[in-house]
Protein backbone atom coordinates (compact mmCIF):
# COMPACT_ATOMS: atom_id res chain seq x y z
CA UNK A 1 0.00 0.00 0.00
CA UNK A 2 1.57 3.28 -1.16
CA UNK A 3 -0.41 4.93 1.88
CA UNK A 4 1.86 2.68 3.65
CA UNK A 5 4.77 3.62 2.27
CA UNK A 6 4.04 7.25 3.26
CA UNK A 7 3.68 6.88 6.70
CA UNK A 8 6.77 4.49 7.25
CA UNK A 9 8.53 7.22 5.17
CA UNK A 10 7.37 9.94 7.73
CA UNK A 11 8.13 7.21 10.36
CA UNK A 12 11.81 6.93 9.28
CA UNK A 13 12.26 10.26 9.79
CA UNK A 14 11.45 10.55 13.20
CA UNK A 15 13.37 8.03 13.69
CA UNK A 16 16.71 9.74 12.13
CA UNK A 17 15.95 12.86 14.48
CA UNK A 18 14.95 10.56 17.82
CA UNK A 19 18.17 8.62 17.17
CA UNK A 20 20.06 11.62 16.81
CA UNK A 21 18.82 13.21 19.63
CA UNK A 22 18.99 10.41 22.05
CA UNK A 23 22.49 10.39 21.39
CA UNK A 24 23.29 13.63 22.47
CA UNK A 25 21.41 13.08 25.07
CA UNK A 26 23.52 10.11 25.84
CA UNK A 27 26.41 11.52 25.87
CA UNK A 28 25.03 14.46 28.47
CA UNK A 29 24.37 12.09 30.87
CA UNK A 30 27.76 10.24 30.64
CA UNK A 31 29.40 13.37 31.50
CA UNK A 32 26.93 13.89 34.21
CA UNK A 33 27.83 10.33 35.59
CA UNK A 34 31.83 11.50 35.46
CA UNK A 35 30.75 14.60 37.59
CA UNK A 36 28.57 12.87 40.10
CA UNK A 37 31.67 10.48 40.45
CA UNK A 38 34.32 12.82 40.47
CA UNK A 39 32.29 15.01 43.26
CA UNK A 40 31.76 11.40 45.22
CA UNK A 41 35.61 10.68 45.03
CA UNK A 42 36.05 14.45 45.98
CA UNK A 43 34.15 14.03 48.93
CA UNK A 44 35.67 10.66 49.80
CA UNK A 45 39.06 12.29 49.95
CA UNK A 46 37.69 15.08 52.43
CA UNK A 47 36.25 13.00 54.64
CA UNK A 48 39.56 10.89 55.21
CA UNK A 49 41.10 13.96 56.35
CA UNK A 50 42.12 13.61 60.42
CA UNK A 51 41.14 16.49 62.90
CA UNK A 52 42.72 15.93 65.96
CA UNK A 53 40.90 17.45 69.73
CA UNK A 54 43.52 16.52 71.93
CA UNK A 55 42.16 16.90 75.41
CA UNK A 56 43.97 18.27 78.90
CA UNK A 57 44.96 14.91 80.92
CA UNK A 58 42.76 16.18 83.44
CA UNK A 59 39.74 16.25 81.82
CA UNK A 60 36.92 14.60 83.97
CA UNK A 61 35.30 10.93 82.39
CA UNK A 62 31.60 12.65 81.94
CA UNK A 63 33.04 15.78 80.33
CA UNK A 64 34.78 13.70 77.97
CA UNK A 65 31.79 11.89 77.34
CA UNK A 66 29.83 15.12 77.10
CA UNK A 67 32.34 16.03 74.51
CA UNK A 68 32.02 12.91 72.47
CA UNK A 69 28.14 12.71 72.43
CA UNK A 70 28.25 16.66 70.98
CA UNK A 71 30.16 15.33 68.45
CA UNK A 72 28.30 12.46 67.33
CA UNK A 73 25.65 14.44 67.57
CA UNK A 74 26.34 17.15 65.71
CA UNK A 75 25.91 17.84 61.49
CA UNK A 76 29.35 18.48 60.45
CA UNK A 77 31.14 15.24 62.06
CA UNK A 78 30.95 12.40 59.75
CA UNK A 79 32.65 10.29 62.67
CA UNK A 80 34.76 10.69 65.56
CA UNK A 81 36.46 7.95 67.63
CA UNK A 82 37.99 8.18 71.28
CA UNK A 83 41.85 7.65 71.51
CA UNK A 84 42.97 7.35 75.22
CA UNK A 85 46.45 8.19 76.36
CA UNK A 86 47.68 4.37 76.07
CA UNK A 87 46.30 3.66 72.61
CA UNK A 88 47.72 6.41 71.62
CA UNK A 89 51.38 5.53 73.28
CA UNK A 90 50.49 2.56 71.62
CA UNK A 91 49.88 3.34 68.08
CA UNK A 92 52.96 6.03 68.35
CA UNK A 93 55.12 3.05 69.34
CA UNK A 94 54.01 1.41 66.45
CA UNK A 95 54.63 3.56 64.26
CA UNK A 96 57.75 4.74 64.68
CA UNK A 97 58.90 1.11 66.09
CA UNK A 98 60.29 2.22 69.18
CA UNK A 99 59.62 1.90 72.68
CA UNK A 100 60.04 5.98 73.46
CA UNK A 101 57.91 5.46 77.31
CA UNK A 102 61.05 3.52 78.11
CA UNK A 103 63.66 6.49 77.63
CA UNK A 104 61.36 9.30 78.44
CA UNK A 105 60.34 7.41 81.61
CA UNK A 106 56.52 8.70 81.04
CA UNK A 107 53.58 8.86 78.61
CA UNK A 108 53.18 12.71 76.81
CA UNK A 109 51.00 11.83 74.54
CA UNK A 110 47.37 13.47 75.28
CA UNK A 111 44.13 11.21 75.04
CA UNK A 112 42.11 12.64 71.78
CA UNK A 113 39.28 12.62 69.95
CA UNK A 114 39.91 11.60 66.41
CA UNK A 115 37.34 13.39 64.35
CA UNK A 116 36.66 13.13 60.62
CA UNK A 117 34.39 16.24 58.95
CA UNK A 118 31.67 15.76 56.24
CA UNK A 119 32.58 16.89 53.09
CA UNK A 120 30.67 20.13 53.04
CA UNK A 121 32.01 21.05 56.16
CA UNK A 122 35.83 20.57 55.30
CA UNK A 123 37.15 24.45 54.08
CA UNK A 124 38.85 26.93 56.03
CA UNK A 125 35.82 29.12 57.22
CA UNK A 126 33.77 26.14 58.40
CA UNK A 127 36.71 24.77 60.53
CA UNK A 128 37.32 27.86 61.91
CA UNK A 129 33.88 28.25 62.79
CA UNK A 130 33.67 24.21 64.17
CA UNK A 131 37.33 24.84 66.06
CA UNK A 132 36.02 27.39 68.18
CA UNK A 133 32.75 25.14 69.22
CA UNK A 134 35.36 22.60 69.93
CA UNK A 135 37.73 24.79 71.96
CA UNK A 136 34.53 26.11 74.00
CA UNK A 137 34.73 22.80 75.88
CA UNK A 138 36.72 22.77 78.97
CA UNK A 139 37.95 19.25 78.22
CA UNK A 140 39.78 20.48 75.32
CA UNK A 141 43.47 21.48 75.18
CA UNK A 142 44.24 21.92 71.75
CA UNK A 143 42.36 21.53 67.86
CA UNK A 144 44.79 19.99 65.56
CA UNK A 145 44.76 19.37 61.74
CA UNK A 146 47.12 19.56 59.08
CA UNK A 147 45.64 23.48 57.24
CA UNK A 148 48.43 22.70 54.31
CA UNK A 149 46.54 19.54 53.24
CA UNK A 150 42.82 20.92 53.80
CA UNK A 151 43.37 24.12 51.74
CA UNK A 152 45.46 21.53 48.81
CA UNK A 153 42.94 19.33 48.31
CA UNK A 154 40.18 22.21 48.13
CA UNK A 155 42.16 24.00 45.84
CA UNK A 156 42.38 20.99 43.81
CA UNK A 157 38.78 20.06 44.06
CA UNK A 158 37.60 23.36 43.30
CA UNK A 159 39.72 23.61 39.91
CA UNK A 160 38.48 19.97 38.95
CA UNK A 161 34.86 21.17 39.36
CA UNK A 162 35.17 24.16 37.20
CA UNK A 163 37.14 22.22 34.65
CA UNK A 164 33.97 19.71 34.32
CA UNK A 165 31.11 22.22 34.84
CA UNK A 166 32.99 24.22 32.00
CA UNK A 167 33.35 21.04 29.97
CA UNK A 168 29.70 19.93 30.30
CA UNK A 169 28.72 23.47 29.42
CA UNK A 170 30.32 23.30 26.67
CA UNK A 171 28.49 19.81 25.63
CA UNK A 172 25.50 21.49 26.40
CA UNK A 173 25.68 24.18 24.10
CA UNK A 174 26.77 21.87 21.39
CA UNK A 175 24.02 19.63 22.42
CA UNK A 176 21.37 22.09 21.83
CA UNK A 177 23.03 22.98 18.58
CA UNK A 178 22.86 19.65 17.66
CA UNK A 179 19.34 18.88 18.37
CA UNK A 180 18.22 22.14 17.00
CA UNK A 181 19.36 21.61 13.56
CA UNK A 182 18.36 18.10 13.31
CA UNK A 183 14.87 19.23 15.08
CA UNK A 184 15.35 22.27 12.26
CA UNK A 185 15.74 19.95 9.66
CA UNK A 186 13.09 17.96 10.45
CA UNK A 187 10.11 20.98 9.88
CA UNK A 188 11.97 22.52 6.88
CA UNK A 189 11.22 19.14 5.14
CA UNK A 190 7.60 20.07 5.76
CA UNK A 191 7.63 23.78 5.15
CA UNK A 192 5.58 23.42 1.78
CA UNK A 193 2.98 21.55 3.95
CA UNK A 194 3.30 25.13 6.67
CA UNK A 195 2.26 27.01 4.05
CA UNK A 196 -0.53 25.00 2.67
CA UNK A 197 -1.95 25.15 5.66
CA UNK A 198 -1.88 28.55 6.17
CA UNK A 199 -3.22 29.21 2.77
CA UNK A 200 -6.08 27.64 3.57
CA UNK A 201 -6.65 29.37 6.90
CA UNK A 202 -5.20 27.63 9.77
CA UNK A 203 -3.93 29.47 12.07
CA UNK A 204 -0.59 29.92 13.82
CA UNK A 205 -1.49 27.86 16.89
CA UNK A 206 -3.64 25.29 15.00
CA UNK A 207 -0.84 24.63 12.70
CA UNK A 208 2.13 24.40 15.65
CA UNK A 209 -0.29 21.92 17.76
CA UNK A 210 0.60 19.03 16.49
CA UNK A 211 4.25 19.83 15.33
CA UNK A 212 5.12 20.54 18.97
CA UNK A 213 3.06 17.68 20.99
CA UNK A 214 5.61 15.64 18.27
CA UNK A 215 8.27 17.42 19.34
CA UNK A 216 7.46 17.07 23.13
CA UNK A 217 7.03 13.15 22.09
CA UNK A 218 10.34 12.83 20.35
CA UNK A 219 11.66 14.29 23.32
CA UNK A 220 10.22 11.99 25.77
CA UNK A 221 11.21 8.90 23.51
CA UNK A 222 14.94 9.98 22.99
CA UNK A 223 14.94 10.74 26.98
CA UNK A 224 14.45 7.18 27.76
CA UNK A 225 16.16 6.14 25.08
CA UNK A 226 18.94 8.23 26.66
CA UNK A 227 18.30 6.77 30.07
CA UNK A 228 18.49 3.19 29.13
CA UNK A 229 21.66 3.58 27.49
CA UNK A 230 23.03 4.98 30.19
CA UNK A 231 21.64 2.64 32.69
CA UNK A 232 22.64 -0.53 30.97
CA UNK A 233 26.08 0.81 30.81
CA UNK A 234 26.37 1.48 34.55
CA UNK A 235 24.89 -1.80 35.47
CA UNK A 236 27.26 -3.67 33.44
CA UNK A 237 30.08 -1.23 34.86
CA UNK A 238 29.22 -2.12 38.32
CA UNK A 239 28.85 -5.77 37.68
CA UNK A 240 32.13 -5.91 36.05
CA UNK A 241 34.07 -3.63 38.46
CA UNK A 242 32.32 -3.97 41.88
CA UNK A 243 34.36 -1.00 42.92
CA UNK A 244 32.71 1.09 41.25
CA UNK A 245 30.17 0.93 43.72
CA UNK A 246 31.79 3.48 45.98
CA UNK A 247 31.84 6.54 43.75
CA UNK A 248 28.22 5.89 42.49
CA UNK A 249 25.31 8.19 43.97
CA UNK A 250 21.74 6.49 43.71
CA UNK A 251 19.94 9.50 44.30
CA UNK A 252 22.37 11.62 42.47
CA UNK A 253 21.48 9.31 39.62
CA UNK A 254 17.97 9.68 39.79
CA UNK A 255 18.51 13.05 39.65
CA UNK A 256 20.31 12.64 36.89
CA UNK A 257 17.62 10.72 34.79
CA UNK A 258 15.25 12.83 35.41
CA UNK A 259 17.20 15.75 34.05
CA UNK A 260 18.05 14.15 31.13
CA UNK A 261 14.43 13.23 30.50
CA UNK A 262 13.55 16.87 31.45
CA UNK A 263 16.00 18.25 29.07
CA UNK A 264 14.90 16.04 26.28
CA UNK A 265 11.63 17.37 26.48
CA UNK A 266 12.23 21.00 26.71
CA UNK A 267 15.61 20.87 24.20
CA UNK A 268 13.08 19.14 21.59
CA UNK A 269 10.12 21.13 22.32
CA UNK A 270 11.56 24.49 21.97
CA UNK A 271 13.23 23.71 19.12
CA UNK A 272 10.33 22.96 17.36
CA UNK A 273 8.23 25.93 18.38
CA UNK A 274 11.11 27.97 16.82
CA UNK A 275 12.02 25.93 13.87
CA UNK A 276 7.76 26.00 12.91
CA UNK A 277 7.65 29.76 13.99
CA UNK A 278 10.46 30.05 11.52
CA UNK A 279 8.47 28.61 8.69
CA UNK A 280 5.10 30.16 9.84
CA UNK A 281 6.79 33.70 9.30
CA UNK A 282 8.46 33.30 5.83
CA UNK A 283 6.43 34.38 2.84
CA UNK A 284 6.38 32.23 -0.12
CA UNK A 285 8.82 32.85 -2.10
CA UNK A 286 11.35 32.50 0.68
CA UNK A 287 10.62 28.93 0.94
CA UNK A 288 12.78 28.14 -2.05
CA UNK A 289 15.82 29.48 -0.72
CA UNK B 1 -18.56 50.17 -1.97
CA UNK B 2 -22.45 48.67 -3.01
CA UNK B 3 -23.65 45.90 -0.95
CA UNK B 4 -22.88 43.20 -3.72
CA UNK B 5 -19.23 44.88 -3.78
CA UNK B 6 -17.00 41.82 -2.13
CA UNK B 7 -13.73 43.11 -3.73
CA UNK B 8 -12.34 46.56 -4.14
CA UNK B 9 -8.91 47.88 -4.84
CA UNK B 10 -8.56 51.38 -5.24
CA UNK B 11 -5.40 53.18 -6.40
CA UNK B 12 -3.03 49.83 -5.34
CA UNK B 13 0.13 49.58 -6.53
CA UNK B 14 1.67 46.15 -6.17
CA UNK B 15 5.31 44.90 -5.52
CA UNK B 16 6.99 41.41 -5.25
CA UNK B 17 9.58 41.89 -2.76
CA UNK B 18 10.93 45.52 -3.55
CA UNK B 19 9.81 45.34 -7.38
CA UNK B 20 6.80 47.03 -8.50
CA UNK B 21 4.49 44.82 -10.48
CA UNK B 22 1.34 46.43 -10.96
CA UNK B 23 0.48 50.21 -10.56
CA UNK B 24 -2.82 52.29 -10.18
CA UNK B 25 -5.25 48.94 -9.82
CA UNK B 26 -8.76 50.05 -9.56
CA UNK B 27 -11.21 47.61 -9.73
CA UNK B 28 -14.43 46.43 -8.03
CA UNK B 29 -15.82 42.75 -8.25
CA UNK B 30 -19.63 41.82 -7.32
CA UNK B 31 -20.68 39.06 -5.32
CA UNK B 32 -21.79 36.26 -8.18
CA UNK B 33 -19.10 37.62 -11.00
CA UNK B 34 -17.30 35.75 -13.21
CA UNK B 35 -13.54 37.40 -13.99
CA UNK B 36 -10.76 36.10 -15.75
CA UNK B 37 -7.48 37.58 -15.40
CA UNK B 38 -5.64 37.15 -18.32
CA UNK B 39 -2.06 38.07 -18.66
CA UNK B 40 1.52 37.02 -19.98
CA UNK B 41 3.63 35.20 -17.38
CA UNK B 42 5.18 37.36 -14.82
CA UNK B 43 2.13 40.12 -15.91
CA UNK B 44 1.20 40.65 -12.10
CA UNK B 45 -1.60 38.16 -12.38
CA UNK B 46 -0.62 36.32 -9.40
CA UNK B 47 1.06 38.72 -7.20
CA UNK B 48 -2.51 40.47 -7.56
CA UNK B 49 -3.86 37.13 -5.99
CA UNK B 50 -1.63 36.82 -3.52
CA UNK B 51 -2.00 40.59 -2.46
CA UNK B 52 -6.06 39.46 -2.16
CA UNK B 53 -5.16 36.52 -0.34
CA UNK B 54 -2.60 38.67 2.14
CA UNK B 55 0.44 36.69 0.87
CA UNK B 56 1.71 39.85 -0.37
CA UNK B 57 0.88 42.56 1.73
CA UNK B 58 -0.42 45.76 0.20
CA UNK B 59 1.86 48.95 1.22
CA UNK B 60 0.47 51.50 -1.62
CA UNK B 61 -3.78 52.06 -2.64
CA UNK B 62 -6.32 51.04 -0.79
CA UNK B 63 -8.15 47.45 -0.49
CA UNK B 64 -11.16 45.91 0.55
CA UNK B 65 -11.99 42.40 0.13
CA UNK B 66 -14.79 40.21 2.02
CA UNK B 67 -14.85 42.87 4.53
CA UNK B 68 -11.41 43.08 5.28
CA UNK B 69 -9.07 45.68 5.19
CA UNK B 70 -5.87 44.62 3.34
CA UNK B 71 -3.60 47.89 4.35
CA UNK B 72 -4.48 47.18 7.76
CA UNK B 73 -4.74 43.75 7.95
CA UNK B 74 -3.51 41.96 10.92
CA UNK B 75 -1.11 38.74 10.64
CA UNK B 76 -3.87 37.12 13.03
CA UNK B 77 -6.27 38.05 11.16
CA UNK B 78 -5.50 36.71 7.91
CA UNK B 79 -6.09 32.66 9.02
CA UNK B 80 -10.00 34.28 9.11
CA UNK B 81 -9.56 35.90 6.26
CA UNK B 82 -8.76 33.33 3.95
CA UNK B 83 -11.58 30.85 5.41
CA UNK B 84 -13.92 33.54 3.44
CA UNK B 85 -11.80 32.67 0.56
CA UNK B 86 -11.43 29.87 -1.27
CA UNK B 87 -8.17 29.61 -2.90
CA UNK B 88 -7.29 27.32 -6.16
CA UNK B 89 -3.71 26.83 -6.70
CA UNK B 90 -1.56 25.73 -9.87
CA UNK B 91 0.37 23.81 -8.33
CA UNK B 92 -2.62 22.25 -6.04
CA UNK B 93 -1.27 22.69 -2.53
CA UNK B 94 -2.72 19.49 -1.16
CA UNK B 95 -1.34 18.51 1.74
CA UNK B 96 0.92 15.09 0.64
CA UNK B 97 0.97 12.99 3.41
CA UNK B 98 -2.69 12.57 3.87
CA UNK B 99 -5.86 11.10 2.31
CA UNK B 100 -8.14 13.72 -0.16
CA UNK B 101 -10.76 13.26 3.27
CA UNK B 102 -7.86 13.82 5.27
CA UNK B 103 -7.14 17.13 3.62
CA UNK B 104 -10.49 18.10 3.76
CA UNK B 105 -10.90 16.98 7.62
CA UNK B 106 -7.56 19.15 8.08
CA UNK B 107 -9.31 21.91 6.69
CA UNK B 108 -12.56 22.04 8.20
CA UNK B 109 -10.62 20.91 11.59
CA UNK B 110 -8.71 23.99 11.09
CA UNK B 111 -11.45 26.19 10.65
CA UNK B 112 -13.15 25.26 13.57
CA UNK B 113 -15.42 22.29 12.57
CA UNK B 114 -16.26 19.88 15.53
CA UNK B 115 -18.93 17.17 14.60
CA UNK B 116 -17.40 14.20 12.82
CA UNK B 117 -20.77 13.56 11.24
CA UNK B 118 -20.96 16.56 9.89
CA UNK B 119 -17.65 16.62 8.57
CA UNK B 120 -18.03 13.45 6.95
CA UNK B 121 -21.63 14.31 5.21
CA UNK B 122 -19.31 17.83 4.47
CA UNK B 123 -16.54 16.12 2.83
CA UNK B 124 -18.65 13.92 0.71
CA UNK B 125 -21.15 16.89 -0.51
CA UNK B 126 -18.07 19.04 -2.08
CA UNK B 127 -16.53 15.97 -3.11
CA UNK B 128 -19.57 15.35 -4.85
CA UNK B 129 -19.97 18.69 -6.34
CA UNK B 130 -16.75 18.23 -7.89
CA UNK B 131 -16.73 14.23 -9.62
CA UNK B 132 -15.12 12.76 -6.69
CA UNK B 133 -17.73 11.46 -4.57
CA UNK B 134 -15.65 7.69 -4.45
CA UNK B 135 -12.22 8.77 -4.26
CA UNK B 136 -12.32 10.12 -0.70
CA UNK B 137 -9.91 7.72 0.59
CA UNK B 138 -7.02 8.02 -1.86
CA UNK B 139 -4.20 9.74 -1.78
CA UNK B 140 -2.99 13.11 -3.50
CA UNK B 141 0.02 11.27 -5.71
CA UNK B 142 -2.63 9.03 -6.54
CA UNK B 143 -4.71 11.09 -8.55
CA UNK B 144 -4.29 12.46 -11.79
CA UNK B 145 -3.71 16.19 -12.28
CA UNK B 146 -7.43 17.28 -13.17
CA UNK B 147 -8.55 15.01 -10.12
CA UNK B 148 -6.66 16.95 -8.03
CA UNK B 149 -7.50 19.88 -9.07
CA UNK B 150 -11.03 19.34 -8.45
CA UNK B 151 -9.74 18.28 -4.72
CA UNK B 152 -8.58 21.45 -4.78
CA UNK B 153 -11.97 23.00 -5.49
CA UNK B 154 -13.48 20.94 -3.46
CA UNK B 155 -11.66 22.22 -0.37
CA UNK B 156 -11.67 25.47 -1.43
CA UNK B 157 -15.86 24.93 -1.17
CA UNK B 158 -15.76 23.59 2.42
CA UNK B 159 -15.99 26.79 3.83
CA UNK B 160 -19.14 28.35 1.42
CA UNK B 161 -16.66 30.74 0.95
CA UNK B 162 -17.61 34.21 -1.11
CA UNK B 163 -14.59 34.21 -3.40
CA UNK B 164 -13.07 31.87 -5.42
CA UNK B 165 -9.25 32.72 -6.25
CA UNK B 166 -7.76 30.66 -8.75
CA UNK B 167 -4.11 31.18 -9.83
CA UNK B 168 -3.77 29.56 -13.33
CA UNK B 169 -6.59 26.39 -12.56
CA UNK B 170 -5.32 25.09 -15.66
CA UNK B 171 -1.84 25.63 -15.97
CA UNK B 172 -0.57 21.91 -15.25
CA UNK B 173 -3.55 20.26 -17.11
CA UNK B 174 -4.48 19.17 -20.82
CA UNK B 175 -6.73 21.68 -22.88
CA UNK B 176 -10.07 19.16 -22.20
CA UNK B 177 -9.15 18.96 -18.58
CA UNK B 178 -8.71 22.65 -18.21
CA UNK B 179 -12.45 23.21 -19.99
CA UNK B 180 -13.46 21.01 -17.12
CA UNK B 181 -12.13 22.57 -14.14
CA UNK B 182 -13.28 26.13 -15.80
CA UNK B 183 -16.94 24.65 -16.64
CA UNK B 184 -16.81 23.55 -12.74
CA UNK B 185 -15.38 27.04 -11.47
CA UNK B 186 -18.50 28.49 -13.66
CA UNK B 187 -20.99 26.36 -12.13
CA UNK B 188 -19.85 28.01 -8.74
CA UNK B 189 -20.00 31.39 -9.74
CA UNK B 190 -24.19 30.97 -10.38
CA UNK B 191 -24.35 30.09 -6.91
CA UNK B 192 -23.60 33.33 -6.22
CA UNK B 193 -19.79 33.52 -5.42
CA UNK B 194 -17.57 35.87 -6.93
CA UNK B 195 -15.19 33.83 -9.16
CA UNK B 196 -11.72 35.05 -10.07
CA UNK B 197 -9.38 32.85 -12.69
CA UNK B 198 -6.02 33.80 -13.11
CA UNK B 199 -5.07 32.62 -16.30
CA UNK B 200 -2.55 32.80 -19.57
CA UNK B 201 -5.02 30.35 -21.82
CA UNK B 202 -6.86 32.58 -24.03
CA UNK B 203 -9.12 29.95 -25.49
CA UNK B 204 -10.73 29.97 -22.34
CA UNK B 205 -13.13 32.34 -22.39
CA UNK B 206 -14.06 31.17 -25.77
CA UNK B 207 -16.39 28.56 -23.96
CA UNK B 208 -17.18 30.10 -20.66
CA UNK B 209 -17.62 34.03 -21.19
CA UNK B 210 -16.85 36.32 -18.57
CA UNK B 211 -15.64 39.53 -17.04
CA UNK B 212 -11.91 39.64 -18.51
CA UNK B 213 -9.26 42.10 -16.66
CA UNK B 214 -6.31 42.27 -18.86
CA UNK B 215 -2.77 42.60 -17.44
CA UNK B 216 -0.20 44.45 -19.50
CA UNK B 217 2.80 46.98 -19.01
CA UNK B 218 1.97 46.70 -15.39
CA UNK B 219 -1.27 47.89 -15.75
CA UNK B 220 -4.88 46.58 -16.14
CA UNK B 221 -7.39 46.93 -18.78
CA UNK B 222 -11.07 45.85 -17.61
CA UNK B 223 -13.75 44.80 -20.07
CA UNK B 224 -16.28 46.43 -17.71
CA UNK B 225 -15.17 49.64 -18.26
CA UNK B 226 -13.19 49.34 -20.79
CA UNK B 227 -11.10 52.69 -20.52
CA UNK B 228 -7.82 52.17 -19.37
CA UNK B 229 -6.60 53.20 -15.85
CA UNK B 230 -3.92 55.48 -16.01
CA UNK B 231 -3.50 58.56 -14.19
Amino acid sequence: MPEEKNRRRIQSSSVTTVISVSLVLFLLGLLGILFISAKKIADHFKENIDFHVYLKDNAKDEEVERLHNFLKASIYVKSSEYLSKDSAAARYKKKIGEDFERFIGYNPLPASMEVQLKAAYTNHDSIVWIQKQILDFSSVKEFDYQESLVNMVNKNINRLELILVIFIGLLMLIALGLINNTIRLAIYSRRYIIKTMQLVGATAGFIRKPFLLNGIKHGIISGIIANLILGGIIYAALKNIPDLEKVTDVRMMIYLYGIILILGILISGISTFFAVRKYLRLSSEELYY
Amino acid sequence: MSLETIIELSKASIFQKHNLVLTDVSLTIDKGEFVYLIGKTGSGKSSLLRTLYADIPLLQGEGNIAGYNLKKIKRKEIPFLRRKLGVVFQDFQLLPDRSINENLFFVMKATGWKDKEQMQQRTQAVLEKVHLGTKGFKMPHELSGGEQQRVVIARALVNEPEVILADEPTGNLDTETAQEIVGLLHEISKTGRAVIIATHDFHLFEYFKGRTIRFEGGRITDSKTTETTTV
